[in-house]
């Protein structure tokens, strides 16, 4: 069977700006940070770090009171990105449409997070351990569930394919993105929804990051310029909350009925570096790059850009960088590189779904958005062309987003702008 | 703040007054087309439903609901078991 193209036709996101789409991207490329100081009130040591909300996101108002009473944050988080993104795409939301005759039985969804339902397994144990009750909600189950989210979407938007979730840390919804392209390449599906949510403010899951010694450190004059990736002077990665969804569609059937296409994704490489939970080697790097060029038919001189994993730490920026220098040889000079974590933070496994639209947008308006703070770039580092500022009118082509998750899972994804 | 420590039980509330205060925060329905003959499935309660308002009983009132409890009907039937429950437990 030959393989079909993959139109993007939809994008939706829940911005930690507060805005939407447009503006969260502009306010990338004007290099805003969306990072601020988080100081809660727990006893006896309250939590204080940088970290990205979402401030303006009201669940009852996305989402109705019934159907978010039923969620856990992260899954309110992915399900108004899926709503906002399905809405992008003209599609209609549960019950056909008057004019909609075909079947949704083989549309699907393909979803990410790390973490899942944390924050109500987290509010169960509270409920039990330390207020001394017997018992807690009886919806907790439903709550915490990992695939959540992507059951939820599959009710709300009436779809009858496959309803699956993918848990890969931080490449967790990379890869449900690289799945539900490969399904709807080879005809398996008519559309998939994807993308990825996490809301990792949970207490505990708060202090076991900390306690890996891989958080940004700041303070409330210094969170928002917190995340440096590549800089010599970074100290972590800074956590986020947020929802991203992308409607993925057979390219044939996007056109005839005359959707607006953001995009093309064209390829998907995966691998495993097999060697270390938490130490990344660049040779696993190095597969998946070369797995999604392939996958994609494209020459390393065909790709204009790459948003990088690049998350801020001290082991992975340099391992990454050296990675790109590998495959792309003496282009990786000319290779413009950015890491929008700087802004956005690491939304785990959100994170891929994020940064794939903003590597889609980038492609879409021609503009790349930069590494913010990236003070003094870090000798590990140096070796390809790292966007320091917004760049505009920009003749990209094709472009790259890097998801590398601790296990050693690597997923790349590969677009190209609009035809 | 977190609060630490048991819960304390709320003030005295009827069972209908809490029926009603749940259903309007879970389904935005007005309280007074919540009546006693008004059957729970058709004003959109379903099993799982079911079980949080049970458990909201559990919580407001200290009150345990044994696990092969029969699901009542109607708002009446409810006010009736959870009046009764109320009355033995107390």
């Amino acid at each position: 069977m030959s393989q079909r193209r993959v139109a993007i036709t939809g994008l939706g996101i829940i911005s930690p700006y507060g805005g939407d789409l447009p503006d969260f991207f502009a306010r990338l490329l004007a290099g805003q940070s969306a990072v601020h100081f988080l100081l809660t009130e727990d006893i006896p040591r309250p939590l204080a770090i940088p970290f990205v909300s979402c401030h303006g996101f009201d669940a009852n108002e996305a989402l109705g009171r019934p159907l978010a009473g039923m969620m856990d944050r992260f899954a309110q988080l992915g399900t108004a990105a899926a709503f906002n993104a399905w809405a992008d795409a003209g599609l209609s939301r549960g019950e056909l449409a008057k004019d909609e005759t075909e079947s949704r039985d083989d549309w699907g969804v393909a979803w990410g997070t790390a973490l899942g339902g944390t924050l109500a397994y987290e509010k169960g144990y509270r409920e039990l351990w330390q207020k001394g009750r017997e018992r807690i909600s009886p919806i907790s189950v439903l709550l915490g569930m990992n695939n959540a989210a992507n059951a939820h979407i599959s009710i709300q938007l009436g779809l009858g394919g496959v309803s699956m979730s993918h848990t890969v840390a931080c490449a967790s919804s990379a890869i449900a993105l690289g799945e539900a392209f490969r399904r709807v390449r080879s005809g398996e599906a008519t559309v998939m929804l994807t993308g990825g949510s996490d809301a990792p403010q949970a207490y505990g899951v708060a202090r076991a990051w900390e306690a890996l010694r891989v958080m940004a450190s700041g303070d409330a004059n210094t969170s928002p310029q917190a995340c440096r990736p590549f800089s010599a002077d970074r100290t972590g990665l800074v956590l986020g909350e947020g929802g991203a969804a992308l409607v993925l569609e057979d390219w044939a059937h996007a056109v005839a009925r005359g959707a607006t296409i953001h995009g093309e994704m064209v390829g998907y490489g995966t691998s495993c570096d097999h060697s270390h939970l938490v130490r990344p080697e660049a040779a696993g790097q190095v597969r998946a790059l070369n797995a999604a060029l392939a996958d994609a038919g494209l020459a390393p001189e065909d790709v204009d850009y790459v948003n990088a994993h690049g998350t801020a730490t001290a082991e992975g920026d340099p391992v990454e960088i050296s990675a790109l220098k590998m495959v792309f040889g003496e282009h990786a000079a000319r290779l413009a590189v950015s890491a929008s974590k700087s802004m956005h933070g690491h939304q785990l496994g959100a994170a891929g779904a994020i940064e794939a639209i903003v590597t889609i947008l980038a492609l879409r308006e021609q503009a790349i958005p930069p590494t913010a703070h990236l003070n003094t770039l870090d000798p590990a580092c140096a070796g390809v062309d790292h966007v320091t500022s917004g760049r505009y009118n920009q003749p990209l082509r094709a472009a790259l987003s890097n998801s590398f998750a601790f296990g050693g899972s690597n997923a790349v994804l590969a677009f190209r702008a609009p035809a | 703040m977190e609060n630490i420590g048991f819960q304390l039980k709320s003030g005295p509330m009827d069972s209908l007054e809490l029926i009603r205060d749940f259903l309007k925060d879970h389904l935005g329905l007005d309280p007074e087309k919540v009546t006693s003959a008004v059957e729970l499935a058709d004003i959109g309660v379903d099993s799982l439903m079911m079980l949080e308002l049970m458990f909201e009983f559990e919580d407001k009132y200290g009150i345990t609901l044994s696990n092969d409890l029969k699901s009542p009907k109607t708002v009446g039937e409810m006010v009736t078991l959870m009046d009764q429950l109320r009355s033995e437990q107390s």
